[in-house]
């Protein structure tokens, strides 16, 4: 358990608690179990010194007698623990017990107390005394019966006591703890299955939070849910607006390309110069842009075979001039993990590029690859030898050099990839074309 | 060859339809989407290109609407949406070929040719007639190799017939075909450029089918 969570502070709020409750309850039961274990005692002393008083007898002449004996054997053996004294005016009593000791009294209040000797006793023993001064017939002062007993078991009953209490109590927290422990792991599943939730958006395995939450957090899933419904929005928003200004700013320059192109002269053929380097420069910006603010959407997740199929049929019709066939292979349900839209982009300029140089026939390959899509783009055109495969992604990654009409189209696919983590490749395709390899993040598969 | 031309920028509207006339292509041209949809509705265009962005009617659903009334022509789209799904959508609505702006004049030319040329299932750029070739992408005839010299009508009348080799076209037909909308027409018209063209090109070559229009025969009818 971590101690800065929500689990530790409940369980050591707890603990401290239940604790405290625990010793104060343990405390009283501890000294409420030793009065009464002392009062019925004492009780017992006190029974016994009504039986003294009634054996005895005390006259004036002789002094006190013994009249019978008191029944408890143990007051005739010697330091047995338990023993009687009478003291009078004139003479003194002892029990047979205490052979040739006396009881020592403290000086107290005259009247009956019970208490606990701090002197050992005749055996070193620790002794509870019962001490009564009792007034007698013919006596001008009065008469002290003493009864004393070795307290040891007593005190034993209360340790015995004591432990079963501590024991017991011990087990009440572990029992407590263990309870708490239990009910917050039960109380706090909820905030661990959203974060599960929150993980799969996050790879792609849904789009919002779908589950039933208990009341405290229903509102914080809808808020998240919102929160990633407002996201794609602004997403969403960015892209018609940069889509728009695109569209403002390309028909005008249409219109000057085209008057530059009816015109003649160093003017005309610095305009179209700069008109293509922002013809340029608007493609490569407006790709960036759309891709970058989709890249991080949460939840994105696009078939693969959905978009190649769109792709295959109007790359057909545009290309239907030439003939070309578009074969598509093993598309399965392999997703991409992210927008649609960029995905189209980068398999549609890969798949035109394609078709340009095809003679016949155009592929298009997909498949896995641990956590990624592998899509190959093949024709059976004539190919490019390695360096010129090397110089055409290096061309299309530096803008400014490129020349017109060729390398823009491969730039914003590797631009693209590129924001998602993927790549973009170049090699031979089996039948001599071009073969270009976009490797992107995979969609793990939707959890029924 | 007769092209309808849907453009709402006027500046780019007058570059397209000059360009497209000097290329021998009678036009008609407006920057609507309500009056495009009704001209393409209602006149026989040999291609149109359409913009997508139009007042009165956007241009997907101008074009969707042809298609879903049963009109086939070609249908080139121009638009500043260059996304593949823009695209897919283009395509998907029934257009044939699909243009960013901006573009090179050059290639809208060779588009547009590409697209006449499907829809009169020719494969070439040069069509071929008994010793008769035209150059559509030059706009050049020769015959038996000696270059000849055409004024545009002439030139359009004799594509047109290229373009359809073998089939009876009526007067009407040549009319709609050659002539913008403004045109003043008037069927005799047609009738002297064809004597023209005999004049020029042969007297054997078009041949006049009483009471129904002219043709040129497939070359295995050529008498």
């Amino acid at each position: 358990m971590q101690l800065n969570s929500l689990a530790f502070r409940l369980v050591a709020g707890a603990a401290l608690w239940s604790m405290a409750i625990l010793i104060a309850g343990g405390v009283l039961l501890s000294s409420l179990f030793r009065d009464a274990v002392e009062t019925a005692f004492d009780d017992r002393l006190l029974a016994l010194l009504e039986s003294l008083l009634a054996a005895t007898e005390v006259d004036p002449e002789t002094g006190i007698e013994l009249t019978r004996p008191l029944g408890d054997p143990r007051f005739e053996q010697t330091y047995s623990g338990f023993y009687w004294q009478i003291d009078g005016p004139a003479a003194s009593l002892r029990s047979r017990s205490l052979f040739d000791q006396a009881l020592v009294l403290p000086r107290r209040e005259s009247g009956i107390s019970a208490f606990t000797s701090s002197d050992p006793g005749p055996n070193g023993e620790t002794l509870r005394i019962v001490t009564r001064d009792i007034a007698r017939p013919g006596f001008e002062r009065r008469f002290n019966y003493t009864v004393a007993a070795n307290i040891q078991a007593v005190e034993a009953q209360i340790t015995r006591f004591n432990g079963t209490l501590v024991w017991s109590l011990g087990v009440l927290v572990i029992g407590l703890l263990a309870a708490m422990l239990v009910q917050i792991r039960f109380g706090l599943q909820p905030l661990r299955r959203l974060r599960g939730d929150l993980v799969d958006i996050r790879h792609g395995k849904a789009d919002r939070l779908v589950g039933r939450y208990p009341a405290e957090i229903a509102p914080l899933a809808a808020e998240l849910n919102a929160l990633i419904a407002h996201s794609a929005a602004v997403v969403e928003r960015a892209r018609t607006q940069a889509g728009n200004l695109a569209h403002a700013l390309k028909t005008p320059l249409s219109v000057m390309a085209n008057e530059t192109t009816a015109a003649q002269g160093p003017l005309a053929d610095a305009v179209a110069r700069q008109v293509t380097a922002m013809r340029k420069q608007i493609d490569h910006h407006l790709a960036r842009a759309q891709a970058a603010a989709s890249a991080n959407v949460l939840g994105a997740r696009t078939p693969a075979a959905e978009v190649i199929e769109d792709l295959r049929r109007t790359l057909e019709r545009i290309h239907a001039a030439r003939n070309i066939t578009i074969e598509t292979v093993r598309p399965g349900d392999a997703a991409f993990r992210g927008d649609r839209q960029d995905l189209e982009e980068m398999v549609g300029n890969l798949a035109d590029n394609a078709c340009k140089w095809a003679r016949t026939k155009v592929r298009i390959i997909v498949s896995r690859r641990h956590d990624q899509i592998e899509i190959l783009v093949e024709d059976d055109g004539p190919g490019l030898a390695e360096d010129q495969r090397v110089q055409m992604l290096q061309r299309g990654a530096r803008l400014d050099e490129s020349v017109p009409g060729s390398g823009l189209g491969l730039a914003i696919v590797q631009d693209i990839a590129a924001l998602y983590g993927g790549d973009l490749a170049l090699g031979a395709a089996p039948s001599g074309g071009l073969q270009a390899r976009l490797r992107l993040p995979l969609a793990p598969p939707i959890a029924n | 060859m007769r092209v309808l031309l849907v453009e709402d920028e006027p500046d780019l509207r007058r570059q397209l339809a000059e360009t497209v006339a000097a290329a021998g292509y009678a036009v008609d041209q407006t920057g609507d989407g309500e009056e495009g949809h009704f001209l393409g509705d209602t006149e026989p265009y040999d291609a149109v290109i359409l913009d997508l962005g139009l007042p009165g009617m956007d241009g997907l659903s101008v074009l969707e609407r042809w298609r879903k009334d049963g009109r086939a022509m070609p249908v080139l789209v121009l638009t500043a949406r260059d996304r593949w799904r823009d695209k897919v959508a283009g395509i998907d609505a029934g257009a044939d070929d699909y243009l960013a702006k901006p573009f090179v004049m050059e290639e809208l030319l060779a588009r547009l040719r590409a697209l006449i040329r499907r829809s009169t299932g020719h494969a070439s750029n040069d069509l071929e007639y008994a010793g008769l070739r035209i150059d559509t992408r030059a706009a050049s005839v020769t015959v038996d190799g000696n270059p000849i010299k055409l004024t545009a009508l002439e030139y359009r009348l004799l594509a047109y017939l290229m373009h359809h080799q073998g089939r009876i076209l009526s007067r009407t037909e040549l009319i709609e075909h050659l002539y913008d909308q403004d045109f003043d027409r008037d069927s005799n018209t047609i009738e002297v450029f064809v004597g023209r063209l005999r004049k020029k090109l042969g007297r054997d070559l078009i041949q006049t089918e009483r009471g129904l229009g002219y043709r040129l025969a497939a070359p295995g009818d050529a008498t």
